[in-house]
């Protein structure tokens, strides 16, 4: 049986997970590897918001 | 368990379409202030208008928004920030990608993306592939040198996104490329429709390999209109033994509509990504109705980097009436992008379309897959030659294929043609984009 999805609550957690990357990408402006990884993930969280996050936001 | 799922995004695909609208107007104000904010070309053009991110509300209000041609982008770009100039809308240190227009209606046009862009790329292209049933088991096979054009760049970031096998086809020659489909059991490839067909060809001629025997029983078809003309679609999946998707994008716009499995005769607008707008191509009247051709103005919602806002893409395209069985709810184009505006020209005073001209051919069993059309004038007429090839072993049938041909151009486009036969494998031959129509009144 399918699951319901619970858009609030992945949207939560994706805008936890961006507050994160964005946190450690402040903490990385000396450390290249840091700094270009979190952006990347960054990236990939702005495809979540896409998925998700776009349909509930007003 | 995820390989069972129909849908990509099970909440976006089947969102009612009035929510889809609201969607875009959404994403269209916050693209449309990001431009604003960012990017000068863009500023210029909307302070030019005296139109503000503010003043955009409805609709309505968008299509007050001056469109941007292929044409404008040439003329500002190649000036600093180098080579994308003024329509860049972020640092030059955040672009990842360049990649170029192909450069058929003029200079080519630079395209910028930042890895964000580049993501959302092959996002826009998971939902094609998932759509067209690739799966993680696939192993997907592209035939394609990868290179300054965007063409299936991401159709290979999407298929490794979706957790299929991707081969790389690169730099190896067409025969190389069968026998590697061959060894490895490749389920699935991807190429413009000329290409697909020339493979088969090659496999017969060349490796006397017939090309339904091997794995692949998944084609994706970009770069032409082919894998949307029946008989076109119809040659590729006889010589394959395959189902072939059709699918359109552009450089300067993203992957923007796809075939589904169902095959409804129609593409989706991949409609929370895109804003379609069509516009009557006499009158500039906006068509919101099924049934009624017109030029397609589109706006990529999410792309930061080089935005896509009210571009005039010259595509031809109409609303298809019937939505489809998949339950996808965004809008189908029926039978996919009909033309280029450019190309639908008139000849002897009718509206001439080649992809009509590529369904008869194609639609004929002794005629071979490439054709020739020359428009030109003798004195003040039009002249349309229409250069064929009959295959081999169909020669004695000439006169019945020739009578065949005349009968169905007559029928399928009203009007008369000069045929001319030519033996088998003697006219061009394409790897990519063919170029199978030529207007040579354009020159006199």
């Amino acid at each position: 049986m399918q699951k319901k999805i619970d858009m609030d609550k992945i949207d939560r957690k994706i805008q936890r997970m961006k507050q994160d990357a964005l946190d450690l990408k402040e903490m990385a402006d000396s450390f290249p590897a840091v700094y270009r990884n979190t952006s990347r993930i960054l990236a990939s969280i702005k495809m979540l918001e896409m998925n998700v996050s776009d349909l509930i936001s007003e | 368990m995820i390989s069972e799922q129909r849908y990509w995004n099970p909440l976006l695909e089947t969102l009612p379409h009035q929510k889809i609208r609201d969607l875009q107007l959404r994403k269209f104000k916050r693209i449309f202030q990001w431009a604003y904010d960012h990017s000068k070309f863009h500023r210029q053009l909307y302070e030019q208008a005296g139109i503000k991110p503010a003043d955009i509300r409805s609709f309505a209000d968008i299509r007050r928004i001056p469109t941007v041609e292929k044409s404008m982008m040439r003329s500002v770009q190649r000036k600093d920030p180098f080579p994308y100039g003024d329509p860049l809308a972020v640092p030059l240190e955040e672009v990842s990608e360049f990649r170029q227009t192909s450069g058929t209606t003029g200079q080519p046009v630079y395209q910028a993306d930042t890895w964000q862009d580049w993501e959302w790329w092959a996002e826009c292209w998971a939902y094609i592939l998932w759509a067209q049933g690739y799966r993680p088991r696939d192993r997907v096979f592209l035939p394609f040198g990868y290179n300054i054009f965007v063409a299936f760049w991401a159709g290979h970031y999407a298929a490794e996104k979706i957790g299929a096998e991707v081969v790389p086809g690169g730099v190896l020659d067409t025969q190389a490329r069968i026998l590697k489909i061959q060894e490895l059991k490749a389920t699935a490839m991807m190429a413009t429709p000329t290409y697909i067909l020339s493979m088969a060809d090659t496999a017969h001629t060349k490796l006397n390999i017939d090309p339904r025997n091997l794995s692949i029983r998944r084609i994706t078809c970009a770069g032409e209109p082919g894998a949307s003309i029946p008989s076109t679609k119809k040659r590729m999946e006889e010589a394959w033994n395959a189902k072939v998707f059709d699918h359109a994008g552009a450089t300067e716009i993203g992957a923007w509509c796809f075939e589904c499995e169902a095959q409804p005769g129609g593409l989706h607008v991949n409609e929370p990504f895109f804003l379609v707008e069509i516009q009557d191509l006499q009158t500039g009247e906006y068509i919101e109705e099924p049934g009624r051709k017109g030029k397609m103005i589109i706006t990529a919602l999410d792309r930061v980097g080089q935005p896509c806002i009210r571009f005039d893409s010259k595509d031809v395209i109409e609303w298809q009436t019937e939505s489809c069985s998949c339950g996808r709810t965004a809008r189908l184009i029926k039978g996919g992008v009909i033309g280029r505006a450019d190309d639908i020209t008139k000849v002897k005073g009718v509206l001439l379309s080649p992809a009509a001209i590529e369904e008869v051919v194609r639609s004929i069993s002794g005629l071979g897959d490439e054709f020739e059309i020359v428009v030109d004038k003798v004195g003040d007429i039009d002249r349309i030659a229409l250069k064929v090839e009959i295959v081999k072993g169909k020669t004695d049938q000439r006169k019945a294929i020739e009578t065949e041909l005349k009968d169905q151009l007559r029928l399928k486009t009203n009007l008369g043609y000069e045929l001319e036969f030519h033996e088998y494998g003697t006219l061009p031959r394409y790897e990519v984009k063919a170029k199978r129509f030529k207007d040579l009144r354009k020159a006199h």
